[in-house]
């Protein structure tokens, strides 16, 4: 028992060494700066961005279009979750809904607001296609597009999720009781979902209030909180001080969406027993929720359709005959090389880091004795990583570590993926590792072993397929993200994302696309990698 | 007959809620000794505390004349079979039953280990996985995996909870034939009073966190020392033995 102790403890101050470095202090270097003026401290930032108009605009913007936006996304996510949960649809169309959904993950937000132009502006391929533009695309409605598309895949995950925990029984309970339409949905599926939809609501909400990528490319003229925050810190006069200001407004609303979020909590339904039940014949319910359900994934492809060509095209949208040479000769450039390599070994090192570290911090929290609050230091990292928008993250690090050697470095673009991605890997290593038996590490002691042995042994070949999830969440998220990273790239360290943000500037939509194309690819045959693995772990379980 | 394991006034609190209060047991080299109580009786505390696992307050164990209150679990060297069995789902039951020589080679000969397999009759399935084994499969995986560490003292949670009625008789004949083979002191932690006395050589009754009554099967039968055991143990029995009994006259008749 004492040996253990001491190697807990040793992966436990190692862990909160690296939260304390690169989560608490850049984000107190970050509040004290937005309070520092020329002559001390005082509320100069605060009440400077109150007083000026740009700003206020920029949040009242960001407020107004995350709230339609949560909205919107909210209600479809929920029809695509009751079409793939409570219609008697194809199960191979339910599938299709379930993975056409989710293509947008694979994607850098910063390529959807290029998509979103080359569909519905006035070339785009949409607008070709039905003959007239229907709305004007930059600004309000090609952000309010972008920002659904964005976390629509979050949403439809999570109300799908607790869809599976609604035990569908009561619907029939409620059939017999002799309820109508209205009173059997609200009580059976509504009721249950209340929490669940409001966590969705929130998470759009928050997603969208701090995405970088879709305003810096379809924004236009209408200013959002992150362009704002963006042209402050890098624009021609840097100001590190009013940057701080908004950084800290931009992470309230974030903050409170947390905490609501835990509140939401409250109002889950928990049922113990979770069945299949057949569900009743309503060929009407069933057309309804599945036209709709696909007209949404075909109308996500073929918004994103649109990349897949421009690049393989002599001059689009005026010269549509199919060429490849333009798509090697961008391919195999020096620059798009360069980009791409960077992005590989940034994800790669990312997700192996943090793998290993969430896996760690997991390890402490579910299978070791430590005292409770230590266990509960680890949540409260977790949460706070979740809270943190990857701007103000990024922008925390920019103020810390601009004098250090890790300027520039992409160590520093490393270390932000590992703290901006924790939560989610943590949690899923932390369900898994406590769901297993709590019995193996004394069984492997009495049989020999000392603690890291039986973790060795036992505890991680029981975890491979976690593992390997937790793994492609990490470079996944490390391949597309742009916001946590747009402040710590250089010339040399750029990666993927913020080159695309670069070469809008020069109008080099071609080579934005073979990059985009390139992310898609990687990040999908990362995702196909990890269900071959799946695949094998569960068929060797039952079939060996 | 040789104590080998001796209980001195151990107690122990939880969160200031007494759960053992001063228990004092000899345990006799051989014995199969049953710990019999309803569930929050202390059973369970009593048995980690003897394996190790759990510190207890005050109180001493002896064993062969040594105390080893003190004595960690890993040096005591007994050993338990957990009531889910916590076997290792990603090694095959051979890899499990041998799992301890990785770290103790010399501890069992290969012929050892063989006559284990054979003689719980486990030879069919050394290459099954875990999940592909029935519950009595299990059992005896997890015993044989237990017994190759050649424990001092076994120590079995409640080994027949997770097992159904037929496969029960049988374990049950097949733990009492491995402690008599293998000379074995066995603990064995049961809520079931029929179970109990049908399995051991001693009963220890416990009701919240003292000992009720320590004797034999026959003097719990025939001399109950108090109301609790005459309540809720005997009864319990003749209750069973009437349905029985009833069950069997009206098929004669």
């Amino acid at each position: 028992m004492g040996k253990q102790k001491i190697e807990t403890q040793f992966i436990y101050i190692i862990v909160a060494l690296l939260f304390i470095a690169f989560l608490f202090a850049p984000l107190m270097i970050l509040l004290i700066n937005s309070f520092k003026t020329g002559q001390g401290v005082g509320l100069n930032h605060y009440s400077a961005l109150i007083g000026d108009k740009g700003i206020f605009i920029a949040i009242r913007n960001s407020i107004t279009i995350s709230v339609l936006t949560a909205l919107i996304t909210t209600i479809l996510a929920f029809i695509l979750a009751y079409a793939v949960n409570c219609t008697n649809i194809y199960k191979s169309i339910k599938a299709i809904i379930k993975v056409g959904i989710l293509i947008p993950m694979l994607l850098p937000t910063i390529t959807y607001g290029f998509a979103i132009i080359y569909s519905f502006g006035k070339q785009g391929l949409l607008t070709q296609f039905f003959g007239r533009e229907f709305f004007s695309i930059y600004g309000f409605n090609g952000l309010l597009i972008g920002y659904v598309i964005y976390t629509l895949p979050p949403a439809f995950l999570l109300i799908n999720n607790s869809f599976g925990y609604i035990d569908k029984k009561f619907m029939i309970v409620s059939t017999l009781m002799g309820d109508n339409l209205f009173r059997n949905f609200t009580n059976t599926i509504l009721r249950p979902l209340i929490g669940t939809l409001g966590g969705a609501f929130v998470i759009s909400f928050i997603l969208s209030f701090t995405d970088f990528g879709i305003p810096a490319s379809v924004g236009g003229t209408y200013s959002v909180i992150a362009t704002q925050l963006y042209q402050v810190m890098l624009g021609a006069i840097p100001n590190f001080n009013s940057g701080s200001a908004i950084a800290m407004l931009m992470l309230i609303p974030a903050l409170f969406g947390v905490v609501f979020l835990n509140y939401l909590e409250k109002f889950n339904f928990h049922y113990d027993k979770f069945t299949n039940t057949a569900l009743a014949k309503n060929k009407l319910r069933d057309s309804c929720f599945g036209m709709l359900s696909i007209a949404m994934v075909v109308g996500i492809i073929l918004i994103f359709l649109v990349m897949f060509i421009t690049p393989f095209v002599k001059n689009f949208p005026y010269d549509m005959s199919f060429t490849t040479s333009f798509f090697k000769d961008t391919l195999f450039s020096k620059m798009i090389l360069d980009v791409y390599e960077n992005s590989l070994l940034v994800a790669i090192v990312s997700a192996v880091l943090g793998t290993l570290i969430s896996y760690s911090a997991a390890i402490i929290n579910a299978r070791t004795t430590m005292s409770k609050n230590i266990k509960m230091s680890i949540d409260v990292f977790a949460m706070m990583t979740n809270t943190v928008p990857g701007m103000v993250l990024g922008l925390s690090y920019l103020l810390l570590f601009n004098n250090s050697d890790l300027k520039g470095t992409f160590a520093i673009i490393i270390i932000c993926n590992v703290v901006h991605f924790f939560t989610t890997p943590y949690l899923m290593a932390k369900n898994s590792l406590s769901k297993m038996n709590p019995a193996w590490e004394i069984t492997g002691e009495l049989m020999g072993d000392t603690w890291t042995r039986t973790i060795m042994r036992v505890i991680i070949p029981n975890s491979i397929a976690t593992l390997v999830e937790m793994f492609v969440y990490y470079f996944i998220n490390s391949m597309v993200t742009i916001s946590a990273i747009i402040f710590l790239v250089t010339a040399r360290t750029a990666v993927v994302t913020s080159k695309i943000n670069e070469l809008q500037h020069f109008a080099s939509f071609n080579e934005i696309f073979v990059l985009s194309i390139l992310i898609f690819a990687t990040n999908i045959s990362m995702k196909i990698c990890s269900e071959i693995v799946h695949k094998k772990l569960s068929f060797t379980h039952s079939c060996e | 007959m040789h104590v080998l394991l001796q209980l001195k006034e151990v107690r122990k609190q939880f969160a200031g809620k007494v759960v053992l209060d001063g228990i004092n047991v000899e345990i006799a080299n051989g014995e199969i000794v049953s710990m019999l109580g309803p569930s929050g009786s202390g059973k369970t505390t009593l048995l980690n505390i003897i394996l190790g696992l759990t510190p207890m307050d005050s109180g001493s164990i002896i064993f062969n004349g040594k105390d080893i209150s003190k004595v960690s679990m890993k040096e005591r060297g007994f050993n338990i079979v957990f009531q889910d069995y916590a076997l290792f789902p990603n090694l095959t039951a051979y890899k499990n039953i041998v799992y301890g020589l990785k770290n103790k080679p010399d501890l069992i000969s290969k012929e050892e280990i063989d006559e284990l397999i054979d003689f719980l009759e486990l030879q069919p399935h050394l290459s099954k996985n875990i999940d592909q084994l029935s519950g009595g499969q299990k059992q005896r995986v997890a015993l044989a995996r237990t017994l190759a560490m050649k424990p001092k003292i076994l120590l079995l949670d409640e080994p027949l909870s997770a097992l159904d009625g037929v496969i029960k008789e049988t374990i049950k004949e097949k733990i009492k034939a491995i402690t008599k083979q293998y000379n074995l002191t066995t603990i064995i932690v049961t809520h079931d009073p029929e179970e109990a006395l049908t399995m051991s050589d001693k009963v220890l009754i416990i009701d919240e966190g003292k000992v009720s009554q320590f004797g034999t099967p026959k003097q719990v039968i025939h001399q109950p020392e108090n109301s609790f055991v005459e309540e809720f143990i005997l009864r319990q029995l003749r209750i069973k033995r009437d349905h029985i009994y009833n069950l069997f006259e009206v098929c004669h008749g």
